[in-house]
């Protein structure tokens, strides 16, 4: 390597970085969208499609994905295995049970350009189902990502006094203690 | 006894031979024998001072130039292609006409495909800044900067702090124009405070 100051400067701006994302409470889509930014290198301003600019990206709580409405029972995944009569449908929930980082590695799967670019970024993105992460990895990290849902409070994580501050339409003739 | 005949004179030596042309000049082989060759073209050559080389055979002195540009782009084309398409005439033919017309077909093309670059890349830009790129375009319309996008990305890359000032300043005109819409119709103090009306 020369001693050139530019040359340095080079290496910083095409260096690959590695992003933590926790999918606790998140809806997969979203998570996929925020993830496939940074495998395909568009949140960076020299991106090209011609440059491999892209990061890596290690998302953790997969197991602890959120879907809205009624998709765990309502949405469908299909594949067929190629032998007459070999065509599968299971439920998200199904899929989830079986292996629960393939709806969110699906998801991304699906989101990324349909093009030879595609296998390797998925090979630059690291889904575990806990927050439990290799040291290699964790080493590596650089920066979270934001999460794109922001998670509510339930009733029971609310304390005594937060509850008594809220403001009350109408007082109920019987307490309940929640 | 009679004095012997003279000799026959010597017959007249035959007309020297025209002198051969160089190698390198377009009349190696003349097609008038006798007649006398044109000058050679100047050496430095006319039009981008383009080499004519040997196997062009040129009525005038112009078109040798436009043959030899041809021919010269027609190489230049199909040394870089795959398989027989780089040697063999036929095939060469159709391969380098195809070429040429696509990239007829790509000069419109390469203006979509670089503005959507461009728009990519400020995109990413200003969302480091915390704007959206609607937001950050039509807000600096709005505040009169009038920069195309080429010139965006390339401040993007390498002026970072130019643009940072930039969607600053968009991010500024943005809540202005909020309070304007939403506000009490006073005029808020500042910099950028003056709204500017288009009438168009």
């Amino acid at each position: 390597m020369s001693t050139d100051p530019l040359s340095f400067q080079q290496w910083a701006t095409f260096a690959r970085a590695w992003y933590l994302l926790d999918a606790k409470m998140q809806p997969p889509g979203k998570i996929a969208a925020a993830t496939v930014i940074r495998l395909e290198g568009r949140h960076k301003p020299i991106y090209h499609a011609l440059n491999d600019c892209g990061d890596h990206v290690v998302i953790i709580n997969t197991r602890h994905i959120a879907f809205s409405g009624n998709k765990w029972e309502q949405k469908v995944y299909s594949s067929h295995t190629g032998y007459p009569g070999g065509f599968k449908q299971v439920t998200a929930t199904q899929l989830h049970l079986k292996d629960p980082t393939a709806i969110v590695k699906l998801a991304v799967y699906r989101m990324l350009p349909k093009n030879l670019q595609r296998r390797t970024l998925m090979q630059r993105l690291h889904l575990f189902p806990e927050d439990v992460i290799p040291e290699d990895i964790e080493k590596n990290l650089l920066q979270e990502i934001p999460q794109p849902r922001a998670v509510p409070k339930r009733l029971d994580e609310y304390t005594p006094e937060e509850i008594a501050a809220f403001p009350k339409v109408w007082t109920p003739l019987i307490w309940i203690d929640c | 006894p009679p004095p012997p005949p003279p000799p026959p004179p010597p017959p007249p030596p035959p007309p020297p031979p025209p002198p051969p042309p160089p190698p390198g000049h377009p009349r190696a082989c003349p097609r008038i024998p006798g007649a006398a060759l044109p000058s050679p073209p100047r050496a430095g050559g006319a039009p981008g001072s383009l080499q004519v080389p040997p196997e062009v055979q040129p009525f005038s002195r112009a078109s040798q130039f436009v043959r030899a540009a041809v021919i010269l782009r027609w190489k230049t084309l199909k040394e870089h292609f795959r398989g027989r398409k780089n040697r063999c005439y036929k095939l060469a033919v159709k391969s380098v006409r195809r070429a040429f017309v696509r990239s007829t077909k790509a000069r419109r093309e390469k203006k979509r495909f670089l503005r959507a670059l461009w728009i990519t890349r400020i995109e990413a830009a200003s969302l480091e800044h915390g704007l959206k790129y609607p937001a950050f375009i039509s807000n600096l319309l709005k505040s009169q900067v009038e920069l195309n996008r080429k010139v965006l990305a390339d401040l993007a890359i390498y002026e970072p702090k130019t643009f940072k000032s930039l969607a600053a300043l968009a991010q500024r005109r943005r809540q202005e124009g909020f309070l304007a819409a939403l506000g009490d119709g006073k005029e808020p103090e500042g910099i950028f405070s003056r709204i500017v009306h288009h009438h168009y």
